[in-house]
């Protein structure tokens, strides 16, 4: 290790405690802190309008249902195209409890905190149980299981009575030691909520990765048989990965139904399931920063279309759609055109960034 | 019995038109393993280009059809040329993600055109009067539909089977670097299967876009439509595809025949498909016709 | 390579930036509405030609000065049919200070209707579901909602029905909220006393071959199947029909299916899908058509006209719902103007309130007059049926109320 525990150049271990450290150096340490300082104390000074805290949140609750959706597909390898019905998971565990014991129940508006946890757990089940067939399939044939879930969770959810149909199930407004959170405060305090889940996420997957259990579903992706070989079980590893990952899921889809004070069915599309795939990729798979860029690339550039294609749309000719057209188009431009220059997502420029840092003076 | 020898008949029809667009599915994935989630934005491409040519040209609908797939061949090849030849070699998934991006474009394309926001139908070229059989009874439209679509089946199994192409697009499936050492050309094996699936996409849209009318959320659902079928019959397989779309047809019509309606279920021919895709692949778990991979450490 | 990379990471600045420096709002006296609809995506064949009706009312309020000095501004957004837009695009409609909110579809509404009671903001929707006037007060339905919609067909029927029997009928709806909205009414219907039986509910799925459903159908006797969905499965199911032989040529034929529809299920978008298979589709709206002429016709086509809209648009009758929408929108900001009051979202729902007896507002593209009151959420009570004649929808009878629904 060298002397300088701010400045370190290059890699140098000695043990594999300190590679296996969180912060390498104190100014990483230093930075994240200030990064999260930042995060906790922006909302006092500037006060941003309830669609600006609307799709703050958003990104937020994307991240957390990301980190869950990067460990099964970006660690373990499996491709999800139900990762959206997790999320659902969560989200009906939360509005099924409301509808059965009254959405203003105090259960639900009292201890918001331990049905958050349970819809992560219920979750987790539902990721274990979708996950078994991992023990068998492989790669796409994999895929389509868990489409085969989003397809079946659609139809249960848009079918049953008890779900309302797939029509909103409303949620109460939850109690905070300050007493109910109104109209005006909502936004606020869920983006403090989610904000806190997903730090608290973002280190359990940090840690995660730093375990016998994380490096078993990293040993699994890259070769099942030779992690076989070396003891791991991969088809529970890949189980569990699924459960992980379902767990994630769940915890964002309550917190969703909590923020949209409500679910529905059209929240958990296959649509959605595609777009979380879009951002763990664009992210870049398999790393954790990544899990936090491609929810805010994504959502963002989402957002920016609208306002051009709005712009556009003042002094382009009515007559045509093109104005409407603008969006997908200038959407999946984006997405296409970043990736075929940079496929490894936008992890890989922050990886660049950082060793560039790491490595100054010198250049390699 | 009528009953049920309809529900077959129509089963068969349907299942034979989700072969024909599963195959441009299987096309792309056999040779580059990519999985195509912009199929059905093709799929609609091909309907609309018929339709123009068709009615807004005046172009006969045999050769308005046979044209389209023509240009359908080469604005596949094109994509695959502008936006995929730069990924050879990058992770699969990025390929995917790329298919993502694709379908936004080319959904933004499509509602540039009237056909992204109104409702077209095909003029009526084949008689009205369907064909029956003892009762159980099929229309022209889609007896053309089953003849085209074997027709293009059969010419692609020959092709594979036969031509040194599709032999060379065989080897490529089978092992990319192989291949290239023994003189074939990876990227224009990738550009030919893209643009194939264009071509079968296209017969696949003129053939929806008559059954259904042009709507465009009906015809880019068969994207996701053909995904059990080509998972069911084995990615990689052109008879698979073919056997899984007929079976898919007719699971869904016996769904939507004995078991809509009773015991309170309903619309059951839309998840049937999967929870028997699901128990089929527990016990055959690279679909009925797929390949079986040797995986080595 | 670095270069790119440096350009990427420029463009990404940017957008950031983009983000926070959004338009401001125009000053004076503007009075700000918002539309939030599906203009791509699910539904956007509906959607479309309606964000277009609005967007060209709104103009033509602008334009031939209707308000006097005053204009409106209204901004369309496309929400995709994701609820989760819907919710941003009115949370920014909030933030500029809406008076009145234009919304879309059934879930949509379902899932805003606790904020539009809290922020005691009037809407009127696109989706007729009595649903969202029960969950939301601030709610005005524009016209008579789906459940009235689909007993006054079933009424129809009743009367209509040739021989002695019960007619035998089946519902074929939409899996969803919009599809099952009309469902429970139209069974009280029956159980007050409405003559008829429903054999079976179908629901459809994304099937490519109805035959074996109309055949068995058929078998059970079914008569007539009335619709509650959006045109592309009914063009299958009369697709089918036709092919099968089993379209009733007259209304009731004996042996034959005849087919009836709610306001979604029809309209020149029905003829454009299903051609000839159309003909003898029985469909009921509050609209006027522009293929039924009157004086709406050469008003609803000059607007049109007047914007550059195609031809297959401006005959549309979701154009039409679109232009009304936007019509009793701006009616209320004109008389709550000409009341001397401040326009402002209590005074807005107060004036909707009052626009009754007398008072009741009655725009030219509907078949009667606009009524609210406290209790009457549903702004044009009567109906009017048509009927797919030599390719174009004709009326049949005069416009009329379901009698079987409070």
């Amino acid at each position: 290790m060298s002397a300088n525990r701010w400045f370190a150049t290059g890699n140098f271990y000695t043990t594999y405690r300190q590679e296996q450290r969180i912060f390498t150096t104190h100014l990483d340490r230093v930075l994240f802190g200030l990064f999260l300082f930042f995060l906790f104390v922006w909302p006092l000074f500037v006060s941003a309008s309830n669609k600006h805290m609307l799709v703050i949140n958003n990104i937020l609750i994307a991240v957390v249902a990301v980190y869950g959706l990067n460990l099964v597909t970006g660690f373990a390898g499996l491709i999800s195209i139900g990762h959206a019905a997790f999320v659902g998971i969560g989200a009906y565990t939360l509005a099924g409890t409301a509808r059965a014991i009254g959405d203003s129940h105090v259960l639900i508006t009292h201890a918001w905190p331990l049905m958050i946890l349970i819809s992560g757990f219920m979750g987790a089940a539902f990721g274990a149980f979708v996950g078994l067939p991992a023990m068998r399939l492989k790669h796409l044939y994999l895929a389509i299981a868990t489409l085969s879930f989003q397809m079946i969770f659609s139809w249960t959810i848009n079918f049953m009575t008890f779900f309302n149909q797939g029509q909103m199930i409303a949620v109460g407004r939850v109690f905070w030691i300050s007493g109910q959170v109104g109209r005006n405060e909502h936004y606020l305090f869920w983006y403090y909520v989610i904000l806190v889940t997903a730090v608290v996420c973002g280190l359990g997957v940090r840690n995660l990765l730093r375990t016998r259990y994380g490096r078993c579903l990293v040993a699994v992706r890259d070769n099942d048989r030779a992690a076989d070989a070396m003891g791991m079980h991969p088809g529970l590893t890949k189980v569990y990965a699924f459960a992980l990952a379902g767990f994630f899921a769940g915890i964002a889809g309550a917190l969703h139904t909590y923020m949209f004070r409500g679910a529905g069915f059209e929240s958990f599309t296959l649509h959605h399931s595609i777009i979380y795939l879009a951002m763990a990729i664009v992210g870049g798979l398999g790393t954790l920063p990544g899990s936090l860029f491609g929810p805010v690339a994504i959502q963002i550039l989402e957002l920016q279309m609208e306002h051009i294609s709005e712009w556009a749309g003042t002094f382009l000719p009515a007559t045509m759609n093109l104005a409407t057209a603008l969006r997908p188009l200038g959407f999946g431009l984006v997405i296409v055109l970043f990736l075929m220059f940079e496929p490894r997502g936008i992890a890989n420029w922050w990886r660049i960034c950082r060793s560039y840092f790491k490595l100054w003076p010198f250049r390699y | 019995m009528t009953y049920f020898l309809q529900l077959v008949v129509s089963g068969i029809v349907v299942g034979s038109i989700y072969a024909l667009s599963a195959l441009g599915f299987v096309l792309i994935y056999k040779s580059s393993r990519v999985l195509n989630i912009a199929h059905g934005q093709i799929i609609a491409g091909g309907a609309y280009i018929v339709f123009a040519l068709t009615v807004w040209a005046g172009v006969p609908i045999f050769l308005s059809f046979l044209a389209s797939m023509a240009i359908t061949f080469f604005l596949a090849m094109s994509v695959e040329r502008i936006f995929l030849r730069r990924l050879i070699g990058e992770p699969i998934i990025s390929v995917i993600m790329v298919t993502i991006g694709l379908m936004s474009i080319l959904d933004g394309i499509i509602y540039l055109t009237p056909f992204g926001s109104l409702n077209f139908s095909f003029p009526e070229f084949l008689p009205p009067t369907p064909i029956s059989l003892g009762g159980v009874s099929i229309s022209w439209t889609q007896l053309v539909g089953v003849v085209i679509t074997a027709i293009l089946i059969g010419a692609f199994s020959w092709f594979f089977k036969s031509a040194t192409l599709g032999i060379s697009m065989r080897a490529v499936s089978d092992d990319q670097f192989a291949s290239m050492s023994v003189g074939i050309s990876v990227p224009r094996v990738f550009g030919l299967a893209w643009a194939m699936a264009g071509l079968s996409a296209a017969g696949a849209g003129a053939i929806i876009g008559n059954i259904t009318g042009l709507n465009f959320e009906t015809l880019r659902a068969f994207g996701i439509t053909v995904f059990p079928v080509v998972i069911l019959g084995g990615l990689d397989s052109i008879i698979g595809a073919v056997v899984a779309g007929i079976i898919m047809g007719l699971i869904q019509q016996f769904a939507a025949g004995y078991l809509d309606g009773n015991w309170g279920l309903n619309g059951t021919a839309d998840v049937l498909p999967y929870i028997i895709l699901l128990v089929i692949l527990l016990f055959k778990p690279h679909g009925l016709f797929g390949t079986h991979e040797i995986e080595r450490v | 390579m670095k270069g790119i990379r440096f350009r990427g990471c420029m463009v990404v600045l940017a957008l950031g930036l983009a983000l926070v420096l959004t338009p401001p709002a125009a000053a004076g006296e503007t009075y700000k509405l918002g539309l939030s609809l599906a203009i791509t995506g699910p539904t956007s064949d509906a959607g479309n030609p309606y964000s277009k009706g609005v967007e060209d009312y709104m103009r033509l309020v602008n334009d031939t000065g209707i308000l006097g000095d005053a204009k409106v501004d209204c901004p369309i957004r496309d929400d995709m049919y994701e609820t989760a837009v819907t919710k941003r695009n009115f949370e920014d409609f909030i933030d500029q200070g809406i008076v009145l909110f234009l919304s879309y579809a059934t879930g949509g509404n379902l899932a805003l209707a606790q904020d539009f009671d809290e922020v005691q903001i009037p809407v009127i929707p696109a989706s007729f579901h009595k649903g969202i006037v029960d969950a939301a007060k601030y709610v005005f339905l524009p016209i008579a909602s789906y459940s009235h919609q689909y007993v006054g067909l079933g009424e129809y029927v009743a009367k209509n029905h040739k021989g002695g029997d019960l007619p035998k009928v089946a519902c074929f709806i939409h899996p969803s909220a919009f599809g099952r909205a009309p469902l429970e009414d139209f069974q009280a219907a029956i159980a007050a006393g409405l003559k008829m039986e429903i054999v079976e509910v179908v629901e459809h799925g994304k099937d490519l071959d109805n035959s074996a459903l109309l055949q068995r159908l058929r078998s059970k006797g079914v008569q007539y199947v009335l619709c509650q969905t959006v045109q592309s499965p009914v063009v299958t199911l009369i697709n089918d029909s036709q092919r099968l032989g089993l379209t009733a040529q007259s209304f009731g034929e004996e042996g034959k299916i005849t087919f009836l529809g709610a306001h979604y299920t029809g309209g020149n978008d029905l003829i454009a899908l299903a051609g000839s298979a159309a003909e003898g589709f029985y469909w009921t709206t509050s609209y006027r058509l522009t293929s039924e002429k009157g004086p709406w016709t050469a008003w609803q086509l000059d607007l049109a006209k007047k914007y550059g809209r195609d031809e297959k648009t401006a005959n549309s009758h979701n154009y039409t719902n679109g232009i009304m929408a936007a019509q009793v929108a701006v009616e209320a900001i004109r008389r709550t103007r000409e009341a001397g009051q401040e326009v402002t979202r209590a005074a807005l729902y107060e004036t909707l309130n009052q626009m009754n007896g007398d008072k009741a507002y009655q725009p030219l593209t509907t078949v009667g007059p606009v009524t609210y009151s406290a209790t009457d959420r549903m702004g044009v009570d009567t109906l009017q049926l048509y009927v797919v004649k030599d390719g174009a929808f004709r009326a049949v009878g005069e416009p009329f109320k379901p009698e079987y629904l409070k």
